[in-house]
């Protein structure tokens, strides 16, 4: 290979990254140096590793990413319902085209509109409660939002339920792009639904689940701040029954005036979606050499 | 000079053109002239301002006012509620300010005044102005004020008086000691009524509940100081008892039961629609509820428990602005503060928010309102005392304030537990923020006096 060809695919995604060096270059020095520094106003002395120190010392911090960490339960349960429900509307069941726009119609609302409608459903004296005491089952009427037991868990229910309509979106356009003749000679060899899907559908989706779970992990790490935000009352609460880094971030440079710390919390979550990104990549390459 | 001109030998035709439009041109030169003549004299200045938001009506009063006044030009700029600290904070930092700046009172705007964007308002504004406004003891800061008291905010209990019938209550004699609040939740509770709460879920009930409970336990605001830097202790009982009485309160089921996923103003509404008996609220509030209930809600100083020497007083919050550091024109905008604080602009401020300036030389008699006009005897005719939940530094009111109150409501808290909780986040913030710490230790020289 000559060196004009070595540098070729350079050159065509250097203007991207220079496009991106433009819009974030700045702020990401900016984020790392301010990490450094006891910030007061826009600017404040060089402090060296204090910042980090005391976040990583402070309980509310890992408390926040005991939290986020928690919210990884949901990935399972997301990836199982997506693939039940995009397998059943591959089916072509009477009314799929409708029922797969339904379904992704809550990807397509806006968080907070999804999230204040919920709050107001799961209210004590909600609506919710209000059908489960109707059907004498007071014993399932909790307090959804006010109980630091079951706040973060109603939370983590409210996000299955949007997030794993992109999950069905995926795998369907997936399970669409396949051939056919591979599904049809194993139904005429006599295999159920149940075995087509085992072994021959859900074998040739394994990159767009890989896909799925890893964007989802980035979600549940560092996107999640829309439904807590609404959810826990701005607050993370009750209590800081919500509390995750991304909100812990936001009080640090909004509510508490601690730029520095809002930075250093920043950067450590930078770095972890960093890595994140370099699984994903990997594993995209690993799937592409096994396909090749 | 006009029957001069008719007068005069030889005035033609030419003459009458050349003498109009010389007069019509002079005139016109003269009206364009004079604007500009004024506002080439006229200083211009910028006020950044919130409040629209907490009080509809406001934005009308400082339109109005801007007109009226021919000293200068103002310009003026609503600011988000999000952004009113941290967007003035930039720009002072940044060296453009705005010349006259909405400031909330206590710590929210003491920092600004620290990092030194705020100019002290005595030697600026007349004594006489800065003293009637009452911008409160927390504007105060190494024997300069930084604040003119704009609006006050009462913060009172609400009751609703047909519940206290229906419970064969007084409804003219709310309970004024902790074991006359306890016999008339029993009541209330046993007449089939939720006696006492509101909404916690948004987390304001907690820090409102401080500002009614905590304070009963202080001699001096600058004790409640003390207690962040670290000269006193949480875990002293008498400082954390206003948790335990939250404790006491919600295991006697007397706090209604929906508080936890209830925010702030649907709990205070429950009051108003007499779902509710008791339970803490917004002096500003009252007009509207007054007139929604046909004055059937009543407002009390939260029931003493406490025996430190604020307990039982009024407590009346404040709203303010003042004048930044880098200001273009310091003395300009001193005088549109002096304008806003005219007996003219006072009663226009009535008339056009229907609440209450900050002045007393704002004459109560106004208020048409029997509930207003009798609250604000009581909360700012009398002796009063400030806010002191606005002392709370923002680490402390994020992670202590209002979570410990959350978690006494909820049950996942005793009130000696909150007591440690908010010990610990003292300590945390004094780590955090040591050089906030020296600011506070000044700061206790002006607030214990």
């Amino acid at each position: 290979m000559t060196l004009p060809q070595r540098i070729t695919p350079y050159l065509y995604v250097a203007p991207l990254i220079g496009l991106l060096a433009f819009v974030f270059g700045y702020s990401i020095v900016s984020m790392v140096e301010f990490s450094f520094k006891m910030v007061r106003g826009i600017d404040g002395p060089w402090i060296g590793l204090r910042n980090y120190r005391l976040v990583l010392g402070q309980p509310l911090f890992w408390e926040s990413v005991g939290h986020n960490l928690l919210l990884l339960l949901a990935i399972p349960v997301m990836v199982a319902i997506a693939l039940v429900i995009s397998l059943l509307l591959y089916e072509r069941l009477r009314g799929w085209k409708l029922v797969r726009t339904v379904i992704f119609i809550p990807y397509i609302l806006a968080i907070p509109i999804v999230a204040v409608v919920l709050k107001q459903m799961f209210q004590f004296s909600g609506p919710v409660n209000e059908v489960l005491r109707w059907l004498s089952l007071d014993f399932m009427a909790l307090d959804w939002i006010g109980s630091g037991d079951v706040a973060l868990w109603t939370v983590m229910a409210l996000i299955i339920w949007r997030e794993s309509a992109l999950g069905i979106i995926l795998f369907l356009s997936r399970l669409l792009s396949l051939d056919e003749a591979l599904t049809e000679v194993a139904r005429l060899d006599g295999a159920n639904w149940w075995k087509r899907a085992w072994y021959v559908l859900i074998p040739q989706m394994r990159g767009v689940i890989e896909f799925y779970v890893v964007i989802s992990i980035i979600t549940m790490l560092s996107a999640v701040f829309a439904y807590v935000y609404i959810m826990g009352g701005g607050r993370g609460g009750p209590g800081t029954s919500t509390m995750v880094v991304e909100l812990y971030i936001y009080n640090a440079l909004v509510r508490t005036s601690l730029p520095g710390i809002a930075a250093a919390v920043s950067v450590m979550l930078f770095a972890v979606s960093l890595l994140l990104i370099w699984v994903l990549f990997a594993l995209r390459r690993r799937t592409d050499d096994a396909g090749t | 000079m006009t029957k001069n001109m008719i007068t005069a030998p030889g005035f033609g035709r030419r003459g009458f053109l050349q003498g109009t439009a010389a007069t019509l041109g002079g005139l016109g030169m003269g009206s364009l002239l004079g604007p500009l003549r004024a506002n080439a004299q006229s200083p211009e200045l910028t006020m950044w301002w919130w409040g629209e938001q907490e009080l509809p009506g406001l934005q009308a009063f400082v339109d109005e006012s801007v007109a009226a006044y021919t000293d200068a030009k103002v310009a003026t700029m609503l600011q988000d509620t999000a952004v009113v600290i941290s967007q003035f904070q930039t720009a002072a930092a940044a060296g453009t300010p705005p010349d006259i700046q909405y400031l909330w009172n206590g710590i929210y705007h003491m920092e600004s005044a620290w990092l030194g964007y705020l100019k002290p308002l005595n030697g600026l504004v007349s004594e006489d102005t800065l003293r009637a406004s009452n911008p409160t003891i927390l504007s105060n800061f190494g024997g300069n004020t930084y604040r003119l008291g704009w609006y006050p905010l009462p913060m009172v209990w609400y009751y609703n008086k047909d519940l206290f019938e229906k419970a064969w209550l007084d409804p003219e004699a709310p309970p004024a000691t902790w074991a006359d609040l306890l016999a008339a939740c029993e009541k209330l509770k046993t007449a089939g009524f939720e006696p006492v709460g509101g909404g916690v879920q948004d987390g304001y009930w907690s820090e409102w509940y401080m500002s009614h409970g905590f304070v009963q336990t202080l001699d001096t605001v600058g004790e409640a100081v003390e207690l962040f830097i670290g000269d006193k202790d949480f875990r002293e009982p008498r400082y954390h008892e206003h948790w335990v009485r939250l404790e006491e309160l919600r295991t006697l089921g007397f706090l209604n039961k929906d508080m936890p996923s209830l925010e702030l103003y649907p709990g205070i509404d429950l009051i108003v629609a007499g779902k509710l008996a008791m339970g803490p609220s917004a002096g500003s509030r009252l007009p509207a509820d007054s007139t929604a209930t046909n004055g059937r809600i009543g407002c009390m100083v939260m029931p003493v428990f406490g025996k430190g020497k604020l307990a039982g007083k009024p407590i009346v919050d404040m709203q303010g602005i003042g004048i930044a550091e880098g200001a273009k024109d310091p003395a300009a905008a001193a005088a549109f503060l002096e304008f806003l604080n005219t007996p003219d602009r006072l009663n226009a401020f009535h008339r056009i928010t229907g609440w209450i300036p900050s002045s007393s030389r704002f004459s109560s008699d106004q208020i048409e309102n029997d509930s207003v006009r009798s609250m604000w005897k009581t909360w700012g005719e009398s002796p009063n005392i400030t806010n002191v939940t606005n002392l709370m530094p923002g680490q402390f009111y994020e992670q202590a304030a209002i979570p410990t109150g959350q978690q006494v409501i909820s049950g996942d808290l005793t009130g000696e537990q909150a007591g440690e909780l908010a010990a610990q986040v003292a300590q945390e913030w004094r780590e955090f923020n040591p050089d906030l710490v020296e600011k506070y230790q000044q700061w206790v020289v002006d607030l214990s006096k």
